[in-house]
């Protein structure tokens, strides 16, 4: 048991390297893999709960066909469509870097720390729930900081897929028993509104030659 | 079986799919299609709001699927001013085809994403599933995301892309809120029953922790609030609402805010048992604050539809005030403005719609003198303005009154003062740019379109004329909706009556 305890904290803490990847990465085909990575460790961790209960397998093999391959596919295709340098953030490489940490490193500590604030029963408090709990908000946050801190319209996709990892993550420790229909219908979300989204980004390249944010100005006040 | 449920929201899917099918084959065909269905679906929604005036609950797969009267009134609205908008979408799309706008094979996109959102709004206000209530307010913004880029323009690609990604995220929050308050309830239900279920969640609110309660509070209000364009989550709003086809304008700020606030009723009055003043005093604050912000930024606006845009999230802020005091007067007085909003902005937007049709543009110092030329729009519009700012014999006088003595009711006769001074700056706004629009001078002489203006067809005015016509009704006569309203507010409070 206490190894699998540990197997687990090592995988839930290795998301939070992968969305490091995810988000640092200047080529987005590079981090396009990176957060192809990130599902795998993702999908892995679900089946190693599901051990204990088996209604998590279906959740672990929807989480790999919509976030191993439907995503990452339309993800390629639209950066592949458009362009793989991420556009110059406003936040320098070092920088960013820098103030990422400080985030992961104060967030994951006292979400650890004072688990009992945002864990809803005495199970979810202890380990590896708790380690998983800490994981899942540290990685909605570090999406969400990458939706603000970037420019690139694509990347802000990337931002926005690793803050809903960060969500879908806390489903196991949250509420493992949920029925497959809600399960399908959050992941279906997600699928629907990542393909809208490259798909108008799509629209504002042709548009704007870019796909820089920054360029959309033109509704302001 | 209650079935109506089921076909509720099934006939504009379905509507919407034989559109996406075969909408090239025929133009007739998808705008058939589109009418009929939201006939239909108008039809039904009517008979199910009748029954649940009575304090009837309709339900369907163990409850999956239950409607109440507060389900029935916005389900209703929807279907209401779905049908509207898709009869009024008839000419004015044909016109978008005729001065080239857009290309005639794209009616079949506008068509079907149409019908689509109103099946997803229709199925968000009749699911008892608070996961599946966040996939399908979630939906709702997915079905409009290319109605809002519709154009596909840099403005509208603009307005697409901040819609989509703003309310993506926003609602992702919702979701935490959702899974926590899920998490912290099951335990206390019993296994027999389905913790999922929003009716058994209120039932135990008291006893899930308050740590845990209030994180979902405030999840649930930043998701649910962005939907509804409550600040500081409102950029999105007046980009989108603006941006959009006007029909899709009014659907958007007539009903699918409304189904966020809907959501966020579902949702937060969950905790009104276990309610602390301090809660309270915060959703009141942020609500007139929402109110400020918006009626400061609409006044600043030269673009019609980013005026009544604006607009929206002001009064957006009177229905949060109301609902946020939680009492049944405060309840009764958000519900009915939630009402009286979605009459009087639809028709406004309508109106702004037909204006920029004839005159070709919608900023407001291009345009002027076009009283005589459409007089129906010119009363439609004043009608709508004169609802909005609040003025007596017009709806909008009853429910903000009946706010503005809720809070005074509540001892907060500061936000009773600050939503009337709104509520006098909304009838200024509105009535200075109806008169420049309808009675002054173009101060933009280049806009020689102004000289060929004359009034839209009959299928545009009929809808803005029914509205207006509601807005007086019920405004003479108010006690007409009071069993809908009545029923709707003792619902959220008999849903939160078990300590």
């Amino acid at each position: 048991m206490e190894e699998s305890v540990k197997l687990i904290s090592t995988l839930s803490l290795s998301l939070i390297i992968t969305s490091y990847f995810v988000i640092e990465l200047r080529n987005l085909r590079y981090s396009a893999y990176a957060y192809i990575l990130q599902a795998l460790l993702m999908c892995t961790l679900f089946v190693i709960f599901a051990r204990q209960n088996p209604g998590l397998y279906y959740w672990a093999l929807t989480a790999f066909v919509t976030k191993v391959v439907i995503i990452p596919y339309l993800l390629l295709r639209y950066i592949r469509r458009t362009t793989d340098h991420e556009f110059r953030p406003f936040i320098g490489y070092l920088g960013s870097i820098v103030l990422i940490s400080i985030i992961v490193l104060v967030l994951y500590r006292v979400t650890h720390q004072y688990i009992e604030f945002l864990a809803p029963t005495p199970s979810a408090m202890k380990e590896p729930f708790r380690t998983n709990l800490a994981v899942s908000l540290t990685i909605f946050i570090m999406g969400l900081y990458c939706i603000l801190s970037r420019r690139d319209a694509i990347k802000t996709v990337h931002g926005l897929l690793v803050l809903e990892n960060g969500v879908h993550l806390s489903l196991i420790s949250l509420t493992p028993l949920l029925r497959e229909t809600a399960i399908i219908g959050i992941v279906t979300d997600v699928v629907v509104a990542a393909y809208l989204l490259l798909y108008i980004i799509f629209g504002v390249f042709k548009e704007f030659g870019s796909t820089d944010t920054f360029q959309l100005k033109g509704l302001r006040w | 079986m209650n079935s109506e449920i089921l076909y509720l929201f099934v006939i504009p899917a379905l509507a919407g799919t034989a559109i996406f099918f075969f909408g090239n084959r025929a133009p007739l065909f998808r705008e058939g299609i589109a009418v009929l269905g939201s006939a239909i679906t108008f039809l039904l929604s009517l008979h199910i709001a009748v029954c649940t005036i009575h304090g009837e609950v309709l339900s369907l797969f163990q409850e999956e699927l239950r409607v109440d009267a507060l389900s029935g009134l916005v389900a209703g609205l929807v279907a209401f001013i779905g049908l509207i908008a898709v009869i009024y979408s008839v000419p004015y799309m044909r016109k978008e085809v005729e001065k080239g706008v857009i290309l005639p094979g794209r009616l079949r996109s506008y068509y079907g994403w149409t019908m689509l959102f109103l099946s997803s709004m229709l199925w968000a206000t009749t699911t008892n599933n608070i996961i599946m209530l966040w996939v399908l307010i979630e939906g709702t913004t997915l079905a409009s995301v290319i109605l809002v880029a519709f154009y596909w323009n840099r403005n509208a690609l603009e307005a697409g892309y901040k819609y989509a990604m703003l309310l993506t995220v926003g609602i992702t929050f919702a979701l935490f809120g959702c899974i926590l308050l899920y998490s912290g309830a099951s335990p206390h239900i019993p296994s027999a029953l389905d913790p999922l279920k929003i009716t058994e969640i209120a039932k135990i609110s008291g006893k899930i922790p308050k740590s845990v309660l209030l994180l979902s509070l405030a999840l649930l209000l930043a998701g649910f609030g962005t939907k509804s364009g409550i600040i500081p989550f409102h950029t999105w709003l007046p980009d989108a609402h603006a941006e959009a086809p006007t029909p899709i304008s009014a659907l958007l700020s007539g009903v699918m805010i409304k189904v966020g606030v809907y959501a966020l009723i579902r949702t937060v009055t969950v905790f009104y048992p276990v309610y602390p003043e301090s809660i309270k005093l915060f959703v009141v604050v942020l609500g007139v604050l929402t109110m400020l912000v918006g009626i400061f930024m609409a006044l600043m606006q030269d673009d019609l539809k980013r005026l009544l845009a604006y607009h929206s999230v002001s009064q957006m802020g009177y229905i949060l005030v109301g609902l946020g005091l939680g009492t049944y007067m405060g309840i009764y007085g958000g519900l009915f403005h939630l009402l009286n909003h979605t009459l009087f902005k639809a028709l406004l937007f309508l109106c702004v719609g037909a204006i920029s049709s004839v005159a070709g543009t919608r900023l407001i110092h291009s345009l002027g003198g076009l009283g005589s030329k459409m007089p129906m729009t010119a009363l439609c519009f004043f009608v709508g303005a004169l609802a909005m700012g609040g003025i007596p014999l017009f709806n909008g006088f009853m429910s903000k009154l009946t706010i503005f003595l809720a809070c005074a009711k509540a001892e907060m006769m500061w936000a009773t003062v600050l939503a009337i001074i709104t509520s006098l700056l909304t009838l200024f706004c509105l009535l200075h740019a109806g008169y420049r629009v309808f009675m002054g001078k173009a101060e933009d002489v280049t806009n020689q379109a102004n000289e060929n203006i004359k009034e839209v067809s009959p299928l545009m005015w009929g809808g803005m004329v029914v509205l207006a016509l509601l807005c007086f009704v019920i405004g003479v006569y108010p006690q007409m909706v009071f069993p809908i309203l009545d029923e709707s507010a003792r619902a959220i409070s008999a849903m939160t009556a078990h300590p």
